[in-house]
């Protein structure tokens, strides 16, 4: 006994031992405690077998997918993601869009367009998104009321239920699937052609030239793609027909819009916000990628006789893209992320379906992981997306 | 370097061990009579009753933004017919009914708030459905008010039924009855409607006020309140009807935790004494008297007071016999809140379900014996 207490003080002794010894011990802890947490959570119903179940409740936004309340509430929480994914592409391209225009401006030699871009960054950046969005379903909502709807003909009606311009519908008599189909062959084929004939022209080094004609890869597939979508639309019998707005009066005096493409007063304040709110940390993305070129190469551009513009695109932002897109991927999970703030102006995204679904049902944490698991593969698919970009860019620049 | 793995080894395998014994554990509890036992093990722990007799304060998740019922006012307090109930059951129990701590809680975060302890009670215009009972582990103890939805529009859209609205679009509450109720009265009716789904009051005003929706539905008290105080410069309270049509059945009243039957039974009690009070004639301002001087062995077995020479009858709620006294105090009998906070919004209660049972209505208590 006294020898294995002489070995237990020995063994104390040494600073390893007793860290060890620590470290085991919180293991331990840790062990214990995961334990707990699911074994409660063991006793809660974690399967989400009651998503089979008729939902029961309306969706005022659908997309793509046609959802009633008779459907289960998967029909439902779908509808939801594919608002979400609505916004957040739509959001994503036109912030892109913007910040790149206002981190340029923001350089720009000309006081008012920096000045602009300046006072754009830094009002909008300090400002918490929640009021953004809410500020501009307040602006939406002062557009017309029904009652009072703008009609410019019959092609475009504006109210605060929404703004409804002309756009393309199926064809009830024919079938339209097989014609969006073919158009996303025929799409396949242009890029390939003209990514093809571009390609052979810079191995071969001289125009390509058919009967002393040059011809060039993106026009030569523009040509393709709009001569062959056109002749398959008159072949197919013209499977889309114009959808044009209309604005009337039921029987029961209930002012009523309907057709086109609706662009709604929930869906624009949600656009509008995310966009101009991401568009200022894109701005100061891009001015800061700009900035961390050397002046050399501006300067080159210019001796070179390079106007402003095309020193830009053709030399400045090429390379500034290298350090522009990580901290931009970063953006882009953010504008996804916060898309599901506009649950407070009932523009019925992934979250706010989930969480009526939550709430018909009363299970809260299988939906919950339901949603965590969704935008975590959202954000996935962005990075995933972005980093091959990425790659591409870094390849070509290096 | 192998010692380090040697241990890192062990570390590893004593963490399996320690989890694949406790995973044992869970199974063996896992039959259902044990996981009864357990949950009911688990509260009697921490009655609800107990920890508000400790902490000595009522944390009761409330509505903050619904005239009559609770709202938050401009002077910082809260007041209501739901936060009456508050008062009442603090004063109750602790004898004070200053002693209540207001959550205000949104319609789709009430019943986790309520799950997760947060709060203690939960009388927050909450409707009393089977799957609510069922899912949501909670209690429903009693309705204090008996509401159904209804559909609110413009005066002017000449809108008499709901047949009336076929196309409309309607601005509803997220997460409650009202949304379901709304789609199954539209779909049996075979009328199209676009539901606009808010998660708060004030947007939802803000775009029925732009008539972005032709109609706003939710329970009918929660509407009265709301066209009450239609802000003048939308047209104030002339501008609006309420359809005559109800669409559901609406009980409302408190909720406390599942399993939790001291709690529960105090406030089920305090609720029922409230309505015993009215029929028996006691007062917020006569009760001291009558306490005093009791006309009947019912009147003193309700307010806790001997009757003659006899004893005091202790219902052994775990709370001062006197409870139902000190609530009457607080706030008076029902009549007395109903008065004060109900009628101001043109909720007439004589023909309606709250009136009284000997009048024809549904209010009713059990009897105090």
């Amino acid at each position: 006994m006294d020898i294995f207490i002489d070995k237990l003080s020995k063994l104390s002794r040494s600073q390893r031992n007793r860290n060890l010894f620590y470290q085991l011990l919180f293991l331990i802890l840790v062990g214990f405690f995961a334990n707990y947490l699911i074994s409660k959570a063991m006793q809660l119903e974690l399967t989400l077998s009651h998503f089979e179940s008729r939902s029961g409740f309306g969706i005022s936004h659908t997309f793509l997918k046609d959802y009633t309340s008779n459907d289960s509430r998967w029909s439902a929480y779908f509808t939801g993601v594919i608002n979400t994914i609505r916004v957040s592409l739509v959001a994503i391209i036109l912030a892109t869009l913007l910040g790149t225009i206002m981190g340029v401006a923001r350089l720009s030699k000309n006081v008012l367009f920096s000045t602009i871009a300046y006072l754009y960054v830094e009002l909008v950046r300090n400002t918490p998104l929640l009021i953004q969005i809410i500020f501009w379903q307040i602006i939406f909502l002062k557009l017309p009321r029904i009652t009072e709807a703008l009609t410019f003909g019959s092609t475009v009606v504006v109210s605060n239920r929404g703004i409804l311009l002309p756009y393309a519908k199926p064809n009830e008599d024919v079938n339209s699937n097989i014609f969006v189909i073919v158009l996303l062959f025929i799409t396949i084929i242009s890029f390939a052609l003209s990514y093809y004939l571009n390609k052979k022209e810079d191995i071969d080094g001289k125009k390509l030239k058919i009967q002393n004609y040059n011809i060039n890869g993106s026009l030569a597939g523009t040509f393709v793609f709009l001569i062959l979508s056109v002749s398959t639309y008159f072949i197919l019998q013209r499977p889309f027909v114009l959808d044009l707005p209309s604005l009337y009066q039921n029987s029961k005096g209930t002012y009523l819009q309907s057709g086109g493409f609706e662009f709604t007063p929930e869906f624009g304040a949600i656009l509008f916000a995310l966009v101009i709110y991401t568009g200022t940390f894109i701005t100061e993305i891009v001015r800061g990628s700009i900035q961390s070129l050397s002046k050399g190469q501006t300067e080159a551009a210019q001796s070179l006789g390079l106007s402003n513009y095309q020193s830009m695109t053709l030399i400045i932002l090429p390379q500034a893209l290298r350090s522009i897109i990580p901290p931009l991927t970063n953006q882009f999970l953010n504008l996804t992320k916060n898309s599901s703030l506009s649950v407070v102006i009932a523009y019925p995204e992934l979250f706010m379906v989930s969480r009526t679904i939550m709430n018909n049902s009363g299970r809260a944490l299988p939906v919950f992981f339901l949603i965590l698991f969704t935008y975590l593969s959202l954000s996935l698919i962005i990075s995933l997306f972005m980093n091959f970009i990425n790659r591409r860019v870094t390849r070509i620049g290096a | 370097m192998k010692s380090k793995l040697f241990f890192l080894l062990l570390a590893v395998m004593s963490l399996t061990l320690v989890l694949a014994c406790s995973s044992e554990e869970v199974e063996e509890v896992a039959t259902e009579v044990e996981v009864a036992k357990e949950s009911k093990d688990d509260h009697e722990d921490h009655s609800t009753l107990e920890e508000v007799l400790e902490r000595g304060s009522l944390k009761c998740g409330v509505n903050d933004n619904l005239t009559g019922f609770g709202v938050l006012t401009s002077a910082g307090s809260f007041e209501g017919f739901d936060i009456d109930y508050c008062k009442a059951v603090a004063a109750a129990i602790l004898g004070d009914a200053s002693k209540v701590e207001y959550v205000p809680l949104t319609a789709s975060a009430r019943f986790e708030a309520l799950g997760s302890e947060e709060i203690d009670l939960l009388i927050r215009n909450t409707t009393w459905t089977a799957s609510r009972d069922r899912d949501l582990g909670n209690d429903f103890t009693a309705t204090t008010f008996y509401d159904g939805q209804g559909m609110m529009v413009y005066a002017d859209s000449g809108y008499k039924t709901i047949e009336d609205m076929a196309g409309a679009t309607i601005c509803v509450l997220q997460g409650t009855t009202t949304e379901l109720n709304l789609d199954d009265r539209f779909k049996s009716a075979g009328l199209d409607y676009t539901p606009l789904t808010f998660e708060t009051n004030d947007p939802l005003q803000a775009a029925f006020e732009e008539k972005r929706c032709d109609g706003w539905t939710t329970d009918k008290s929660g509407l009265a309140s709301k066209r009450a105080e239609f802000p003048a410069a939308a047209g104030g309270p002339e501008a609006l009807v309420v359809l005559a049509e109800t669409l559901s059945k609406e009980p409302l009243g408190p909720l406390t935790r599942d399993n939790d039957s001291e709690f529960y039974d105090v406030v089920q009690w305090v609720v029922f004494g409230l309505i015993q009070a009215e029929e028996s004639g006691i007062t917020s301002s006569n009760v001291a008297a009558m306490a005093a001087d009791p006309k009947d062995p019912g009147m003193a077995r309700l307010l806790g007071v001997p009757y003659g020479d006899g004893k005091v009858a202790d219902f052994s709620f775990g709370v001062d016999p006197t409870f139902i006294q000190h609530a009457i105090k607080a706030v008076g009998n029902y009549g007395e809140i109903y008065e004060k906070h109900l009628t101001p919004l043109g909720l007439t209660r004589e023909g309606s379900l709250n009136a009284m049972w000997t009048n024809g209505g549904l209010i009713y208590a059990p009897p105090f014996r």
